[in-house]
């Protein structure tokens, strides 16, 4: 058996490896920014939040007088500039916490956010002014020369005084909160992702198991349709020799080669008669091997059921005689029209009756009935039953005997072909337990059904229906093979 | 493992497998507890409502070790799996990427089938991922050892001696076995990575050096050997059970 092309595992190392978190994909912004705002609100300071990359995510700046008139000038925005973009940048040192200084005096406190031990992110806090601020420094003047110093360190003087202590629990706890929230959107990303791996591992290991399943079926198929062909070629094979043996010893019992003593005469006649049933053993095979290849042909011709029970009937009737079982046929005097394969349902019939006869001890009677119906199930305020009821019409035919009956808890399987309720019966009755399958098959391709069931006191019943003509059109050119591995 | 020589970072990933309710989790909570604050990250838990594991359980441990060659930063991702059945897809997923196994079985003698074929399950998956028992480093905890009905000391011990792995005892909900088997599996899969990538060269950390300083690193120090030694069986034969019970 060649080996299934297996695909490699999902791989999910994005979440079950060591993949550093980006603060981008686990945090939303606009919650992020209404975060940082109500800090703002509450504390009066700007609050800056930047990715490990230098990323601005979010921007919740407070309104400084001094910024602004610091920016008027091109140096003053090319000097502010530079502390921005160092206050991203600048190492938050082993603590992760350091205050990076402006040129106006006034102050950024920088406050990394650690995730499973990396840097992934920092806060900035600021602009403030230290607790001890008075005058601007001399870096002011000397960076932006233009600057009016006296209205700069009066607009300084109205910044708020921050100390840094008060400054540091703010910033440890936007820290603190911070990053339980990136834990909390990572735990939430990691859930959802590997929720996602696992549909699709488990999608991939069925797949996998799908794939052999198949591949088993085809290879059982193909060892069916073997075993069909070797059926057929066998049967066919076994009936060639076959037919002379029933040939020669017809003709020699008929005294074509000369008159036979009596007991002369019985051997032959006994190798004649078992050459027969040999023979429908092996149509029986052969028919057997051709329903399940498919092959067996159906001839449609309207016909008139009636006739043909008349013909099986005529058929099994000198081995009736011979047991001493009456035969009977009951007719529905309704003329009933079946589109059919007239000599496939002579098989059926002749089937059904000739096991009816030989499982009916002596005395015991054999009757076939047959009647129009409708299918069950339909009643008569059913939407358009007066276009419908001739469609539904079917002709019913039973097939009952006084017989040994079969158990309840046997009759499903007495179609399957080679069963036999008990194998002791095969010796008793003869048999290849090959009939009731092919019967089922033969009216199933009709569009017909057949069941079994107790006939009361004591007995069988088989009923086959099938549909009448009007309602079955056409019929299948061959018996459908068996729908089976 | 991933080992980035850039950012000086070495990333080992060991997984704790075992039948349902066995204790793995339980496992990584003591862990938890044990370690030095500083040292480990939060404790991820992936459970249903009623204390399932239901994905995994990830505890992260960092901690900067200084070799010759300058300071690098370790990092151990410890991982659970779901342990029942039907998680089969999701067991998968997470043991992709194991540099060690710890297989934590429990004790009580009606287990013994459910730790055999959640053995079974673990062959049959690193099979799957193009991976075999023989070459992933692994040892064997026997948890739960306080309960009654449960597989004797001198039994393990006996099975323990014929066996491949190391064997510890543990009673996980009291934390005790629980440093030991964790330092065992350590030991066992830096051993393993250090002969296949050379770290001893590469890092200028030994073996022994290593683990001590991962002891120390999470509050344990100069215990490293005494813990990782501290089972029956395994390259370790015959060194002193585990002093649980």
């Amino acid at each position: 058996m060649s080996a299934v092309n297996s695909t490699a595992p999902v791989s999910a190392s994005d979440v079950v490896g060591d993949v550093a978190v980006r603060i981008e994909d686990v945090v939303d912004r606009d919650a992020l920014a209404e975060m940082c705002r109500s800090i703002q609100e509450l504390f009066g300071i700007g609050v800056r939040v930047y990715s490990s990359e230098g990323a601005l995510l979010t921007n919740i700046a407070s309104e400084v007088e001094v910024c602004g008139l610091v920016n008027e000038s091109s140096q003053g925005r090319a000097a502010c500039g530079s502390t921005v973009s160092a206050a991203k940048s600048v190492d938050p040192g082993q603590d992760g916490d350091i205050v990076h200084q402006c040129f106006t005096g006034l102050a950024y406190r920088i406050v990394s956010l650690d995730y499973e031990n990396r840097r992934v992110g920092r806060i900035v806090l600021g602009p403030f002014a230290p607790a001890g601020l008075r005058e601007p420094p001399p870096l002011l003047a000397t960076s932006v020369p233009k600057l009016d110093v006296i209205q700069a360190t009066q607009k300084l003087a109205n910044v708020p005084r921050v100390k840094a202590e008060a400054l540091g629990r703010i910033a440890h706890h936007l820290k603190t909160t911070l990053e339980l929230i990136i834990f909390s959107s990572h735990k939430a990303f990691v859930t959802s992702k590997l929720h996602l791996y696992s549909v699709r591992e488990s999608y991939r290991a069925l797949e996998e198991k799908t794939a052999r399943l198949e591949q088993a079926l085809s290879r059982l198929k193909e060892l069916d349709r073997l075993k069909t062909n070797f059926l057929g070629t066998v049967s066919h094979e076994l009936r060639t020799p076959l037919t002379s043996i029933i040939g020669y010893s017809e003709m020699l019992s008929e005294g074509m080669a000369g008159a036979l003593t009596e007991e002369q005469s019985e051997f032959v006649k006994t190798i004649h008669g078992k050459g027969e049933q040999l023979l429908a053993l092996i149509m029986g095979l052969l028919d057997l091997s051709k329903l399940d290849s498919g092959t067996m042909s159906l001839r449609q011709a309207p016909l008139q059921i009636g006739k043909t029970l008349d013909e099986a009937v005529s058929t099994v009737a000198p081995a009736a005689i011979k047991k001493g079982v009456e035969l009977v046929v009951e007719k529905d005097e309704t003329p009933c029209e079946v589109a059919g394969d007239g000599e496939r349902l002579r098989q059926v019939f002749v089937n059904l009756t000739d096991n009816a006869v030989k499982f009916t001890p002596k005395g015991g009677k054999v009757t076939l009935r047959s009647q129009i119906t409708r299918e069950d199930g339909d009643d008569d305020d059913d939407d358009g039953a007066v276009l419908l009821a001739p469609l539904r019409r079917v002709v019913q035919v039973t097939v009952s005997d006084t017989g040994i009956g079969i158990p309840a808890s046997e009759r499903p399987r007495v179609f399957d072909a080679f069963y036999q309720v008990d194998s002791g019966s095969t010796r008793e009755y003869g048999g290849t337990g090959l009939g009731l399958s092919i019967v089922k098959r033969i009216v199933e391709a009709h569009g017909g059904t057949v069941t079994v069931t107790a006939n009361e006191p004591a007995g069988t019943t088989f009923v086959v229906t099938l549909p009448s003509a009007q309602a079955r059109r056409t019929l299948p050119s061959r018996v459908p093979p068996a729908d089976r591995p | 493992m991933q080992l980035n020589f850039a950012a000086r970072e070495v990333a080992i990933k060991l997984v704790y497998y075992g039948p349902a309710l066995s204790g793995k989790t339980t496992n990584l909570k003591a862990l938890h507890e044990m370690v030095r604050e500083k040292s480990r990250g939060r404790l991820m838990t992936l459970e249903t409502k009623d204390d399932r594991t239901l994905f995994f359980d990830m505890l992260p441990l960092v901690f900067k070790a200084e070799s010759e060659t300058g300071s690098m930063s370790l990092r151990v991702k410890v991982f659970t799996v779901p342990g029942q059945v039907v998680h089969a897809s999701t067991r998968r997923l997470v043991l992709q990427g194991a540099d060690g196994i710890a297989f934590i079985a429990d004790s009580q003698t009606s287990e013994t089938e459910n730790n055999a074929a959640s053995f079974l399950d673990l062959r049959a998956n690193l099979k799957e991922l193009g991976r075999s028992l023989s070459q992933t480093p692994m040892v064997i905890q026997f948890n739960k050892r306080d309960l009654a009905n449960v597989r004797t000391d001198a039994e393990i011990d006996d099975l323990a001696r014929r066996g491949k792995e190391p064997v510890y005892k543990a009673c996980a909900m009291n934390g005790q076995g629980v440093l030991e088997s964790f330092f065992g599996l350590l030991d066992r899969s830096w051993k393993k990575l250090e002969a296949e990538h050379d770290l001893t060269q590469k890092l200028g950390l030994g073996p022994a050096a290593f683990l001590e300083m991962a002891a120390a690193s999470l509050g344990h120090p100069g215990r490293a050997q005494a813990l990782s030694g501290a089972c029956v069986g395994g390259s370790h034969a015959g060194a002193r059970a585990a002093g649980v019970r």
